[in-house]
């Protein structure tokens, strides 16, 4: 089987400085999302629902949370005497160093690349909320025979990342340009390669002897006439988080029907670390309307338009709207709190009036207001 | 070979005959409770959180699923590389093949499980009761006291005695008496079914049980009075805290609205003692705009477009619009159609109540009280649209488009 065939590698800091206060003690990969998740949860369960069964996840910096999180892999079945997960701290050889762009991490990690037998690795930003089924991504990379095989979708490009690819292609598929201009209604590039393992070692050691720093440049810039480098579109949601706006409306896409059914679709399911709390509990004077509510959570107020993390309690006469309230955000009574994200475990008291869009939408990780 | 403290023992192997169809393909210990527990994830999250690390599962009705569920054990933590969780069930032997003839037979056919652990003491636990309990309290009690055997007891009231097994104590805990559903109790301290017994002294009375002839070969009736009877220090343990038999329609219903009661104190997500479960990689719930949810428990999975009032809704269960749900337990997978009503009702798993049928109704609604019940419908069952289930009844089979039941 291909999927037995190929290693995963996640890129665990992704992006992260786009996302400002959201990770600045936290990696892109740990960013809680979608009220009981974190990003990694998706990429971790697209590969581990294909088949997958090893996956290194390269770390850069602020990575405590992300290891205690993933754990074992447990969640993902990624828990193997054979592969299993693996987290690749970026002092992992003597001359290591903090590596700057994806080539350098790959080259900080070529030890483990050497030392796997997989014919294919799938390289895998953690940047992207979507539920992407890897088994047709590779099944596509095979009967095209191609060397590398992005995934691609259709639409508006993110804005907040300047490099970002988008692509032309022959009648086939093949990948023809790649243009970084393009804005609106183009195919750009979601960063998730497949390719074989050796050519990307290739790639990265003449890239890295040259002196340059772009794997995208090395893969794909002088690539496409050499390589046999293939799109694959993902038809469904995607979405990149790239700014603290794009990570407020992605949480708050969830509420539509179609992009939940999607994004948590039944037959690839998204995996987490499990908290074991209670199933929500509404009190008797609770109203809630339109809002995506995790287990764990007491509501004896008002919530519209929300996204409510796991053991978020909202007191009596409280009203939550258009807010991301992180796991444990207590909200007192009476108290008022619109367009506002909240870190892990804040704490608003009683009778307090915020709103996002005169003050502050985002509060830091156990505040106290 | 290395020592195990103490084996607990959970009898799992009963039918639940009382539960009606709600038992019919799954064993009493896996029927859900509280949305997203089964009734075992208490006895197996209260080992796993006392520091009891080897769990046997005596499984014999149904067990299919129940081992599933079970697994390796990891939903409480309990795969160990020693120890760990063993569901056993019935197996043959040299000498031909026996079912559990009862509980202590039960015990008695897995004595080479036990010796393999070399324990001090054995926990025998059963998979038909709501509390959180620290078993290691009640090992320590029973070391404390130097008994060959420690009973925990929980007071109920004196006018409900008669329906329990009664233990009659002296001041010092020491047990003078057994008396099985009394007429006129002289105590009201009923036996919780949880047993600690020096192993040594177990083994004995299970061998020598087995060889009499006539014996039941259980805990209640044969092990426990001859104990007594030959002089055996027994003791009680007095548990106060939340206890709940779930063994009727009525009190697992019960049971699960008291999680709802703010006066009872039942939090299973207390950090210091939580009860764990499986779980399935399963969204949060969506309460939509149109949804109206007051005084219910609501988990994973669940679409809410419907009124909930005074309900618990369990994994992946949908109400849609206009549809109602009062004083009910919609177990997984269930689907509540548009304008439909379930009052004091329990749906069992992936059952569909179609748009307009009505399930259930409340006490105020049936004319004399004693014709008042909750009314079940049982897995994987269809109640057809416009369709009448009235108060009480125990459904089985289809019920049809505009059919009264």
């Amino acid at each position: 089987m291909i999927t037995n065939n190929t290693l995963g590698i996640i890129f665990a800091n992704s992006h992260d400085a786009l996302l400002g206060d959201l990770t600045k003690q936290r990696s892109m990969a740990s960013l809680p999302f979608g009220g009981r998740y974190r990003l990694i949860d998706f990429a971790l369960s697209n590969l581990s629902n294909a088949g997958i069964d090893k996956v290194g996840i390269i770390t850069k910096a602020n990575y405590h949370s992300l290891m205690n999180h993933v754990g074992n892999g447990k969640p993902w079945d990624l828990d193997r005497k054979n592969g299993g997960l693996a987290i690749l701290p970026p002092y992992a050889s003597p001359e290591a160093q903090v590596y700057k762009g994806r080539l350098e991490a790959i080259y900080g990690i070529l030890e483990y690349l050497l030392e796997s037998s997989e014919e294919n690795v799938v390289l895998y930003d953690s940047d992207v909320v979507a539920n992407i089924d890897m088994k047709n991504v590779l099944r596509y990379h095979k009967e095209k025979d191609a060397e590398v095989t992005v995934v691609y979708t259709r639409g508006d490009k993110p804005e907040g990342q300047n490099d970002m690819m988008d692509f032309r292609f022959d009648s086939d598929g093949r990948i023809t340009a790649v243009n970084f201009e393009e804005r609106m209604n183009c195919d750009y590039s979601l960063d998730i390669v497949v390719m074989g393992r050796q050519l990307l070692i290739d790639i990265v050691v003449s890239e890295i002897n040259a002196g340059r720093v772009s794997l995208s440049h090395g893969i794909f810039s002088k690539g496409y006439g050499k390589y046999r480098i293939y799109g694959y579109e993902h038809t469904g949601y995607a979405a990149v988080m790239d700014s603290m706006e794009s990570y407020y409306k992605a949480n708050l896409d969830i509420l539509k029907e179609d992009v939940r059914n999607d994004v948590f679709s039944r037959n690839n399911p998204v995996y987490t670390k499990t908290r074991d709390d209670m199933p929500a509990k509404y009190g008797i004077s609770a109203k809630t309307k339109n809002a995506l509510i995790a287990d764990g959570c007491i509501i004896e107020g008002t919530v519209k338009n929300s996204v409510l993390f796991r053991g978020v309690k909202v007191g009596r006469g409280a009203v939550i709207e258009n807010c991301i309230l992180m796991e444990g955000t207590v909200v007192g009574r009476d108290s008022v709190v619109k367009n506002i994200i909240t870190d892990r475990f804040v704490k608003i008291t009683d009778n307090q009036q915020l709103d996002g869009k005169k003050d502050t939408p985002y509060i830091y990780k156990n505040s106290v207001i | 070979m290395k020592k195990t403290e103490c084996v607990a023992m959970l009898l799992a192997g009963g039918q639940g005959s009382r539960l009606g169809v709600l038992t019919r393909k799954i064993a009493k210990p896996a029927v859900p409770y509280g949305g997203k527990y089964r009734i075992i994830d208490f006895p197996l999250s209260n080992c796993a959180n006392s520091g009891i690390d080897t769990v046997g599962i005596l499984t014999q009705y149904q067990p299919l699923e129940l081992a599933d569920y079970v697994g390796s054990g990891k939903h409480w933590d309990l795969d160990r590389q020693s120890g760990g969780v063993h569901v056993l069930p019935p197996y043959q032997h040299t000498s031909g093949a026996d079912w559990y003839k009862g509980t202590a037979n039960a015990i008695y056919q897995n004595i080479n499980f036990i010796e393999r652990y070399n324990p001090e003491y054995v926990l025998i636990l059963s998979g038909d009761h709501i509390y959180k309990m620290d078993y290691s309290k009640m090992i320590e009690e029973h070391k404390a006291t130097n008994a060959d055997c420690t009973i925990s007891v929980i007071e109920v009231p004196m006018e409900e005695a008669s329906r329990f097994g009664i233990i009659n104590a002296n001041e010092d805990g020491s047990i003078y008496e057994f008396e099985e559903k009394p007429k006129v109790p002289k105590s009201n301290l009923a036996s919780m079914g949880i047993y600690v017994f020096n192993w040594d002294k177990l083994r004995k009375y299970l061998t020598e049980d087995e060889a009499k002839e006539g014996s039941h070969n259980d805990f209640g009736k044969d092990i426990l009075p001859t104990m007594l009877a030959d002089g055996n220090k027994m003791q009680v343990y007095r548990f106060g805290d939340y206890w709940k038999d779930v063994g009727t329609i009525e009190s697992l219903w019960d049971a699960n609205l008291d999680l709802l009661n703010p006066k009872i104190d039942l939090n299973l997500s207390d950090p210091k003692w939580k009860i764990y479960s499986g779980t399935q990689g399963l969204p949060p719930q969506y309460i939509a705009d149109t949804a109206k949810v007051e005084n219910s428990l609501v988990t994973v999975g669940c679409n809410v477009y419907g009124h909930l009032d005074f309900s618990i809704l369990f994994e992946n269960v949908t109400v849609e619009e206009g549809a109602t749900v009062e004083y009910s337990l919609v177990m997984p997978g269930s689907r509540i159609k548009k304008g439909a009503v379930v009052r004091y009702a329990i749906v069992a798993e992936d059952t569909v109540i179609e748009e307009n049928a009505v399930v259930g109704q409340s006490p105020e609604s049936v004319g004399d009280i004693k014709d008042w019940g909750i009314a079940v419908i049982g897995e994987g069952l269809t109640v057809g649209k416009g369709a009448f289930v009235s108060a009480g009844k125990m459904i089985t089979s289809e019920v049809a488009e505009g059919e009264n039941v």
